[in-house]
């Protein structure tokens, strides 16, 4: 079933955390980078702080099945997303976390973790963690470009709040970067086809 | 145009309102509550009506109304209100009210699952108010496709001057892809063909509401081309009712309401439709690269159901397999139209997750093998 030429990725966290909003947002760039883009969601019946996940799937062709059974790519901001959405992933999946959702465990080179929640409290606002992950997703595997990115971003945002979640969003690139320099990185997500190590914008 | 990423809700929306909807009455109900915000933001500013009402009953109520006011109105739902709206969707049909119903179905009975998908109300739609009616059921399996049947809704609703129902499912309702929607018209007083006053206000005579030269007799009791009661027998509402049923039954638009994917050699095929035939048609995919002779026949009309098609695909295939998010509802009508000339298997679940395409390329596979055997 699986095809080279598709990424299908999963993020999850809680209800609150902007999931829904991140996965609009990569879905919604990665078509103004010429993909063709399918983007679902699920939520529980909680307003706010239950398990939430939105699927991207990514091809070079039409897309008939929207949801993704295995990720290629997981995003993962909390626990009760890693528990109940984590682990629905492809063999060889790259998996991004927070440190509060899953420390990094040893021996398992795909599960990179980062600070993306302090980072963003230290920011100013842990509203913003959502699109320091993204900017990480990013600068790890390449999917989509920086500069589709920020142009939806700077669209989809409401424009007080615009500067404070570029600069997250930043963030979130320079901790993608200094993961990949870090050993071991540049062959996570190989089997999914996804680029890792190079840098550019 | 430019290609969007636009979620099914909103593409519902702008078919509508490309449909010429100029009133929305509704309750909030996920996962069709971004139907009635897009309607509150995109109604007024286009000199449209946009009503929040107290529940659903009082929602359909008032679409029913604004119609006989001279509206093309509109209301939509889930499972739980549509439950609610039956009485009126009933009061609709009897007055031969055009109007148009969304349905964005979620687990059920009752409040069941609220945010997880389904296919559960393929026979409330048809037949969730009491007595019988004329009854045009769509649905949809892509976001484009939301639009194109929302606005088509409201042509049919205007042309058998019934309640037409869009049935959607909470996937579909809620996913984005990048579609390129024509702009919308320019909102502009959208008057139903006026009467002459000499012509009958019900029966086979083109919807007049209220305000013409006559006045008009509208009662939920039976009644006459003329409106008023017939209570003593009631073959003069029997006799619109049969017209109408019959209209429909002849309109192509809605006898073709399929589409055929990888038919033409098929010697099994998949009966599917909303977002189970996207799995369906992946499905086909994985097993016509594997070499083996499936097909899928996807339902844009449920009701009326596209027999002809059914019957063509059932002359032709040795087993069919129908694949929906409930415990076997159009599977029903589906073996009484093949009626034995070939196999129907039927594949389904209710428990909020989807039939992925491995599963019912599995289950193709053994229909394929019990077929052959």
């Amino acid at each position: 079933m699986k095809l080279s030429d598709t990424i299908r990725i999963r993020l999850t966290g809680r209800g609150g955390q902007g999931i829904m909003l991140a996965g609009a947002i990569l879905a919604d760039a990665a078509m103004r980078d010429g993909r063709q883009v399918t983007e679902t969601q699920e939520y529980g019946p909680e307003a706010r702080l239950g398990a939430t996940r939105a699927d991207v799937i990514l091809s070079d062709r039409p897309i008939a099945f929207p949801e993704v059974e295995q990720a290629d790519i997981l995003l993962c901001l909390s626990r009760g997303g890693w528990l109940k959405y984590g682990t629905q992933v492809a063999s060889g999946a790259l998996r991004l976390v927070d440190v509060t959702a899953v420390a990094r465990e040893p021996g398992d080179p795909e599960v990179r973790s980062f600070p993306w929640r302090a980072r963003a409290r230290e920011l100013g606002d842990e509203v913003v963690t959502n699109m320091m992950a993204l900017g990480t997703l990013q600068a790890v595997t390449q999917v989509v470009s920086v500069k589709s990115l920020r142009e939806v971003l700077q669209e989809r945002i409401k424009p007080a709040l615009v500067a404070a979640n570029l600069a997250a969003f930043d963030e979130g690139v320079n901790l993608g970067r200094d993961e990949l320099s870090a050993p071991g990185v540049a062959t996570a997500g190989r089997d999914a086809g996804i680029r890792g190590g190079e840098i550019h914008d | 145009m430019a290609l969007r990423m636009v979620m099914g809700n909103e593409a519902a929306v702008q078919g509508a309102l490309a449909g010429g909807c100029d009133f929305y009455a509704g309750y909030p109900i996920t996962p069709a509550t971004e139907i009635l915000e897009e309607m509150g933001r995109r109604l007024p500013p286009r000199g449209g009506v946009f009503l929040q009402m107290e529940d659903e009953l009082a929602a359909m109520a008032a679409v029913v109304g604004a119609a006989w006011g001279g509206a093309r109105a509109m209301t939509a739902t889930s499972g739980p209100g549509f439950s609610l709206m039956q009485e009126h969707i009933g009061y609709a049909a009897i007055t031969q009210t055009p109007c148009v119903v969304i349905d964005v179905q979620r687990g059920g009975p009752s409040t069941g699952l609220p945010t997880l998908p389904a296919q559960g109300d393929v026979m409330q739609a048809r037949y969730g108010t009491h007595g019988d009616r004329p009854a045009i059921v769509l649905t949809a399996s892509s976001v484009r496709e939301a639009y194109t049947t929302t606005r088509k809704a409201f042509q049919l609703a205007e042309r058998h001057r019934t309640p037409v129902v869009v049935l959607l499912d909470a996937v579909i309702a809620h996913m984005r892809e990048p579609v390129e929607l024509p702009p919308l018209p320019e909102p502009a007083l959208n008057p139903w063909p006026g009467s002459s006053g000499t012509e009958p206000p019900f029966g086979a005579h083109p919807f007049t509401p209220f305000g013409g030269p006559s006045p008009i007799v509208v009662t939920g009791l039976s009644h006459g081309e003329d409106g008023w009661p017939r209570t003593g027998a009631g073959q003069a509402t029997e006799r619109m009712l049969k017209d109408a049923i019959a209209g429909i039954a002849e309109d192509p638009s809605l006898t073709q309401g399929v589409e055929r994917y990888c038919m033409d050699d098929a010697t099994v095929a998949v009966v599917a439709y909303g977002i189970t035939a996207r799995a369906a048609h992946a499905a086909v995919e994985t097993l016509r690269a594997e070499g083996e002779r499936a097909g899928l026949l996807k339902l844009d009309v449920l009701w009326p159901l596209p027999e002809a098609a059914l019957l063509e695909a059932a002359e032709q295939v040795d087993g069919l397999l129908v694949v929906e998010m409930n415990l076997g509802q159009l599977v029903m009508p589906v073996r009484a139209v093949v009626g034995g000339r070939t196999h129907v298997a039927h594949l389904g679940r209710a428990d909020g997750l989807l039939l992925s395409p491995d599963v019912i390329a599995r289950r193709l596979q053994a229909l394929t093998a019990s077929v052959r055997s």
